[in-house]
């Protein structure tokens, strides 16, 4: 280039020893290292001269972890190959596309949130849900629910614990959940799955994921690529401001004691009443035929996304940055380049097609900006006021070389199984189902609207109205008056993962399957959030193939599809890391949504059966966690049996043949027996020695084995035995009135109250 | 059975997101309801082809959500852009005696707009009362019970008082407080039959929190004006239309048939229709 436009700056680059070119990119806070500065440093020689502002702030977006994934992608890419079979997915873009038995497509896509959350909770929750309904709406889809699995510190951890700079426990709780609140209410989207889990190992960097799940009534979705040169670029939603600029190099290292205040700039702010119209606008555009491909702007920004919709179709771009709106006046080029001001999306429009889209947009009061086109490539073309501001060929800049992280298995030693004690059933009954892991989520499910949009046929709280309580997944009816239901649920076993991250994600799976067989459905897709540490550290990069590894081995097993998924590493800093926690929004299809089974017991009488063969050991379990055992073997995973299994349990609900279903995990069958009956406002009576272990308090407390807790009608009883014939399948008790008995064969263990027991379990947890 | 195709308006303005529910049920009942923005009655930025007239509908609908972010107290920023785009075409619209309803949100404009508890002259005006912040705090979203009050409302004439609704509810500022002299004007409205619904407990007993979701005094839920052609309520019974969507309905193997939303909507839909005929 000749002449540069006077608003850029050219960054003194050649000739310069690696030693000042790592200053300079810490002093940029661009976040290269030093193979990628050489890289950078030979590309620029090579076009003989220096590199501008506006260039390398681009190419510290598109080559930051965030971005890149060039940590992650060696390990994902062939793991999850074979998990996306054409005759199902339909699309593996921002968000993965599923077809769905009987016409039209759903999307489904979680990612993380953590960092921001950690810094600013309330603004880095609500912009979490802002840019997973973005991922969403960018594969064409109308968003029709969100989920959204937390991990903090423990709510009760005393002041004197929690490390300098780092925000309470239950001060981030409480932001997080309120910024969840204010902006999935106000966008009008029904949140209605997710989790709270608490750990010690998250009081530094707490995990935020968001899950979005969309619907596509003509089941095509919009390619997040560019479709030809001439068309235009449009870019439409919120103004761009300062907030928000380097994000995704805050998001690629670890957390600090500093963070709080030194990185607060890198949260955006979140816009729900801009995003509604947004979506309503993009949904008519894509119905009118308008948009011929389109990106979200998340992380990176605008160079990010239209770095990647344009590549994608392998073309060029020009845009000139001047043309886009902006929230203040003095912006530079490269901060407009970069910031992640939110509510934005990026559009290729057919140049006949501009006028009406812009039509549109203008009728929901929602700016939209031609600010470019597509061009034939190889190069991206940035201006401000028609001068140039970079020039950069396109794949140099959205294609970095990965990297080949070094991995090195944890050295483990195995502790033995301990043994549960016999006596005093009562209070560890009590203990597991008043566990801050376990009590009534009812507090925080209830401020969140979970009904909007009228499609919520299985809520997330089961039961009678008076007595809500747990279920496993919700289901959706997607399409008006139709039989074929949605079920949505979330998995996550961060304890079982650290105890062995391949058998700990195959768990999480095996979670997921059996979270959507409970209410009659059969597994039909997964999306992934892989949070781990620092990639750096060997220890973590092993964690991290052997869990992506598990999960695969976990879908094919099950049968679920892998259509998307997330990354975030560098979670941890100040000596906490985090256990390894791939979390799980999972979906499956439930044919006759009158059919769809809760977790709450129906009628006295009834018998109840325990499905799946259950397992002593005990790690990762609820009850060694609350003694601080680790170290112990976790139970083995069996997905291949629990797909059989849930074949003949979703059969046996097809003929009507199950009242209830709940499925066996944190607190064993205490919690899972303690919830069925808390949700019918009745009681149980249950053998524990039917479990077949060796002794009540292990029967009591044991999660391992993949099973479920099912109520069957007093006269189904023999029709669905031989429904079940071949999979394990044992009575185990009956429904009673009221109360719940513990037996041991013929001997009475324990009785517990039930009904005191479940108003001190619904008011625990003291959120929000 | 041949039914009329009722035209009915639903409001919209960026934020008024329940309005997906309420096509639904009102199209299940027979009518032509039809999402409005508030610039299509304005004229503004839109195609002439996309322009409406108030007057065409048989029905205006103010629908539940979070209009302009409700950043400010509940329903007034919509209220006071309807009062300036449509308040002349509005007043004339209630005294014409058709049919307006206010739901959650829409509930919260009507009172904005004065057209709830309203005036004997059917006009707009300063709001005679608030939908202030629940007592809890926060907002809800729980399933909740109301009575229908024998009150002056034509659409319910035939049902016994007391007759009570499952609908869900979702809000964050749903307490009714009374200006002026709240206990007389409390009183008043009650004398005159203005009380649509009342919180009532699953057994139909009188309403504690949660029963009563916002602590509204008397236990209102919902009011009518003085012509009884106007009515607003804080719960959703465009979200218990069917059956499926009652949060119990796998406890009574009942999964296909109406929710108690459809009892209602479709005794207004069929009351505007004898009034549109």
């Amino acid at each position: 280039m000749e002449r540069w436009s006077p608003r850029v700056e050219l960054v003194p680059f050649r000739r310069r020893r690696l030693a000042e070119l790592l200053a300079l990119s810490d002093a940029r806070g661009l976040g290269f290292d030093r193979g990628e500065l050489s890289r950078l440093r030979g590309y620029f020689a090579h076009e003989g001269r220096d590199p501008t502002d506006v260039e390398l702030a681009g190419l510290a977006q598109s080559w930051s972890e965030h971005c890149s994934y060039k940590s992650s992608r060696a390990f994902l890419a062939p793991a999850f190959r074979d998990l996306r079979p054409r005759s199902r997915v339909l699309g593996t873009g921002d968000a993965g596309v599923l077809r769905f038995p009987g016409g039209g497509a759903y999307a489904l896509r979680i990612e993380s949130h953590n960092h921001p959350s950690a810094v600013e909770p309330y603004g880095g929750a609500a912009t979490g849900i802002g840019g997973i309904l973005r991922d969403v709406l960018a594969v064409g889809a109308e968003p029709i629910a969100l989920t959204d699995p937390l991990f903090f510190g423990p709510l009760d951890l005393p002041a004197s614990e929690v490390p300098p700079g780092v925000k309470s426990p239950r001060y981030l709780a409480e932001g997080v959940i309120a910024g969840i609140r204010d902006y999935g209410n106000r966008v009008g989207v029904p949140t209605v799955s997710g989790g709270i889990y608490f750990d010690p190992s998250f009081v530094v960097n707490p995990l935020v994921n968001v899950g979005c799940v969309g619907w596509l009534p003509n089941g095509r979705p919009v390619p997040n690529r560019a479709r030809r040169s001439g068309d235009r670029l449009v870019l439409a939603g919120g103004r761009t401001g300062r907030d928000g600029i380097g994000g995704v190099a805050f998001a690629s290292k670890e957390l600090t004691d500093e963070s709080g205040s030194a990185s607060r700039g890198a949260v955006q702010l979140g816009n729900p009443i801009l995003k509604e119209p947004l979506i309503r606008a993009s949904l008519e555009a894509y119905a009118e035929g308008l948009v011929a491909g389109v990106k979200d702007l998340g992380g990176g920004g605008l160079a990010t996304a239209s770095g990647e919709l344009v590549h994608a179709g392998g073309f060029g771009l020009t845009v000139d940055l001047a043309r886009v709106p902006l929230r203040e006046a003095g912006l530079r080029p490269w901060e407009v380049w970069i910031s992640e001001s939110q509510e934005r999306m990026l559009y290729d429009v057919a140049p006949a097609s501009v006028p009406r889209f812009l039509e549109i947009f203008r009728a929901h009061d929602v700016p939209a900006t031609d600010i470019g086109e597509v061009s034939r490539g190889p190069y991206e073309t940035i201006l401000w006021e028609g001068e140039p501001a970079a020039r950069l060929r396109l794949a140099f800049r959205v294609e970095p070389p990965l990297l080949r992280r070094r991995r090195a298995a944890r050295p483990r030693r195995l502790r033995p199984t301990p043994k549960v004690p016999d006596d005093r059933l009562e209070a560890t009954f009590e203990e597991l189902v008043l566990a801050a892991d376990n009590v009534s989520r009812e507090g925080v499910v209830r401020v969140y609207d979970h009904e909007v949009q009228g499609r919520t046929v299985v809520k997330p709280l089961h039961g009678v109205v008076t007595s809500p309580s747990h279920g496993d997944a919700a289901v959706l009816a997607p399409v008006e008056g139709g039989r074929r239901g949605l079920a949505i649920t979330t998995a996550a076993q961060p304890w079982a993962c650290q105890e062995d991250p391949y058998t700990g994600a195959l768990l999480v799976v095996e979670e997921a399957a059996r979270n959507l067989f409970s209410v009659g459905a059969r597994p039909d897709a997964f999306s992934d959030c892989l949070n781990f540490g620092n990639p750096t550290d060997p220890h973590v990069v092993h964690d991290f193939a052997e869990a992506a590894r598990g999960l695969a081995d976990g879908a094919r097993a099950l049968g679920f599809a892998v259509p998307s998924g997330n990354v975030s590493l560098y979670n941890g800093g100040l000596g906490h890391e985090i256990p390894p926690t791939p979390v799980l929004l999972a979906t499956g299809i439930v044919d006759d949504l009158a059919r769809a089974t809760t977790s709450d017991f129906k009628r006295a009488g009834d018998p109840i059966y325990l499905l799946g063969s259950s397992r002593a050991e005990l790690g990762g379990s609820l009850w060694a966690r609350r003694r601080g055992l680790r170290g112990l073997r976790l139970p083995s995973a069996a997905p291949v049996p629990l797909r059989r299994l849930g074949r003949a349990l979703v059969r046996a609900m097809e003929q009507g043949l199950v009242r209830a279903a709940h499925d066996v995990a944190d607190g064993g069958l205490a919690s899972t027996l303690s919830e069925m009956a808390f949700g019918g406002r009745l009681g149980f009576e249950v053998d524990l020695a039917a479990t077949g272990l060796g002794g009540a308090g292990v029967a009591l407390v044991a999660e391992g084995g993949s099973r479920l807790v099912l109520e069957v009608p007093l006269r189904a009883a023999r029709r669905f035995e031989a429904t079940m014939r071949g999979v394990p399948c044992l009575r185990l008790g009956t429904v009673t009135d009221d109360g719940g008995v513990l037996r041991w064969e013929e001997k009475t263990l324990a009785g517990v109250d039930l009904v005191g027991l479940y108003d001190r379990w619904r008011g625990a947890l003291g959120l929000p | 059975m041949v039914r009329s195709k009722l035209p009915i308006a639903i409001l919209s303005i960026e934020g008024t997101n329940c309005d997906r529910e309420l096509v639904v049920a009102l199209r299940s009942l027979g009518a032509r309801p039809e999402v409005v923005h508030l610039k299509q009655f304005e004229g503004r930025e839109v195609r002439a082809a996309d322009r409406r007239r108030l007057s065409d509908y048989a029905a205006l609908f103010l629908p539940g959500g979070f209009s302009a972010g409700d950043y400010v107290r509940a329903g007034a920023i919509l209220a006071a852009r309807v009062r300036a785009a449509l308040g002349p075409e509005l007043e004339e619209f209630v005294r014409s005696g058709r049919l307006v309803a206010g739901i959650c949100n829409g509930f919260q404009v009507a009172i904005e707009l004065g057209l709830l508890p309203g005036r004997p002259s059917g006009r707009l005006g300063p709001a005679e009362a608030a939908l202030i912040t629940n007592d809890s705090g926060r907002f809800e979203c729980r399933p909740t019970f109301v009575a229908w009050d024998g009150g002056r409302f034509p659409p319910l004439r035939d049902l016994p008082r007391g007759t009570r609704f499952l609908f869900p509810s979702a809000h964050g500022e749903g307490k009714l407080v009374l200006g002026g002299d709240a206990a007389a004007r409390r009183r008043q409205l009650e004398e005159d039959g203005q009380v649509l619904f009342r919180w009532v407990a699953p057994d139909g007993g009188p309403a504690r929190y949660p029963w009563n979701p916002n602590g509204s005094e008397g236990d209102i839920a919902g009011l009518t004006n003085p012509q009884g052609n106007v009515f607003g309520l804080m719960p959703h019974p465009e979200r218990s239309f069917f059956r499926a969507q009652a949060p119990d309905w796998s406890r009574s193997a009942s999964f296909r048939g109406w929710g108690d939303g459809h009892r209602f909507l479709e005794a207004v839909v069929r009351h505007a229709e004898r009034g549109a005929a």
